[in-house]
């Protein structure tokens, strides 16, 4: 944020061309009265041109094919029917998990779909043994600050052993965890801002069922802003879901 | 019929005229020539199968880069437990002469580039590669247009640690990684 309130997220509209005429001349004022605002804008140009230098050739391939059609649709078939089994399981998996009292990252509970598409039950220890840690989902789905701690300490942990080899982390918070992840409500939000800021792997989701039902409760009026670079998911557990698919470790804390 | 056979050619000439834009975002996705042909030419046997389901002419390239983005995230469920993904990423052979200055500047983007988690990685590209909108971004990986916001803030804010803040050191760690690659 430069002193002239202008975020990030508008320094880079206004490079990307996304804004309109009021938001431009905002910029644009912003621009001329702040040098430092007017670096970060020539910076974030040169690096949008740099991308676009990096692939303006990328390696050539021997020679176009020509499109074959069915080539993975019996794979994808079996898949989405699959996931669909899957939805129903998680879900009722999901909604009546007992609560557990963990003593650090190795004794949280784990789970991951196997090659089969059929939940298999750990612990971190031995997922670190069996699959390597890769990407990892931690779900929150109850506004204690102790299991929010938890859940940052965790992701933390995991990420100073293994972001250098590449591991991803989401802490997705659903339910009356967004509390976790809300402005002016979270006692944590000095806390995900240095996380953010050290991890660029690691990524806070909030789930939009959830902030939904806060305005319901709260009124028509009530908003819901969120910590910054928070990401909003439509459903946490579809969002979950998607994920398991993709080969990634869930976590719940 | 000769209406629908004139209409499935221009259609294929259109999908013709993506298929080098689409071979550069996945590229930029996988870093991987042999896997980003395969899911270019999935994409258009794709198109082709459901041409029917492309209601707009003018929304082709966000359907396109849709179904990009579900072949990739496809390919993720395909492999997991027989390749790992990021061992995949780090075989990078069209590089061979890292001593050039150029290659090096581009070796290095794309070292950063592949740093990003991935759906930094997808905005990123298809809105400085392709110039898609941030709405079309949106569209494409059916996210909300805060989430594309944020994630361009945030992938611009590593890149700018990464290759501006620290420009004049070589890319040394590129060697440990391709030792590392099994």
């Amino acid at each position: 944020m430069s002193r002239n309130d202008i975020s990030d997220e508008t320094l880079n509209a206004f490079i990307d061309g996304e804004l309109d005429a009021d938001g431009k001349s905002e910029v644009f004022e912003a621009l001329g009265n702040d040098r430092e605002l007017s670096q970060q804008a020539c910076e974030l140009r040169r690096l949008s041109e740099l991308v676009r230098h990096a692939y303006e050739k990328p390696p050539a391939i021997e020679q176009y094919r020509l499109p074959t059609a069915r080539r993975m649709s019996r794979w994808t078939q079996g898949l989405a029917a699959s996931l669909l089994v899957g939805l129903g399981t998680l879900l009722g998996w999901a909604m009546h998990q007992p609560a557990k009292a963990p003593t650090g990252p190795a004794a949280l509970h784990a789970m991951y779909w196997d090659e089969h598409n059929a939940f298999q039950n750990t612990d971190m220890s031995k997922i670190d043994a069996q699959r390597g840690i890769k990407h990892i989902i931690v779900h929150l789905n109850t506004s204690s600050p102790q299991k929010f701690d938890e859940a940052l300490t965790t992701a933390e942990t995991l990420l100073k052993k293994y972001g250098d080899d590449g591991a991803e982390i989401e802490v997705v918070a659903n339910a009356s965890a967004i509390r976790m992840l809300r402005a002016g409500y979270s006692p944590y939000a000095d806390r995900v801002r240095q996380l953010q800021q050290r991890y660029i792997n690691l990524t806070f989701l909030a789930c939009k069922d959830a902030i939904d039902h806060v305005r319901e409760i709260e009124g028509n009026n009530s908003q819901v802003k969120l910590l910054p670079d928070v990401e909003v998911t439509p459903s946490a557990l579809e969002h979950i879901l998607t994920r398991l698919s993709e080969g990634w470790v869930y976590l719940n804390v | 019929m000769i209406t629908n056979l004139g209409k499935n050619r221009k259609f294929r000439r259109e999908l013709a005229d993506y298929r080098e834009n689409l071979y550069r975002i996945a590229y930029s996705w996988c870093h991987n020539p042999a896997l980003s042909d395969d899911l270019v030419q999935e994409t258009l046997a794709k198109a082709l199968k459901n041409s029917g389901q492309l209601r707009d002419p003018k929304t082709l390239r966000a359907w396109l880069y849709r179904i990009l983005s579900n072949c990739w995230r496809d390919h993720f469920r395909r492999s997991r437990d027989t390749v790992d993904i990021d061992d995949v990423v780090l075989i990078e052979k069209d590089t061979p002469d890292l001593c050039h200055d150029r290659q090096l500047v581009i070796h290095r983007v794309r070292r950063a580039i592949e740093r990003l988690p991935m759906g930094q990685r997808q905005t990123i590209s298809l809105v400085d590669l392709e110039g898609c909108s941030y709405i079309e971004v949106a569209e494409i990986l059916d996210v909300p247009i805060g989430t594309v916001m944020s994630r361009l803030s945030r992938a611009r804010k590593a890149l700018k640690a990464r290759l501006l803040e620290d420009e004049i050191r070589p890319d040394y760690d590129n060697i440990h990684h391709i030792g590392t690659v099994k």
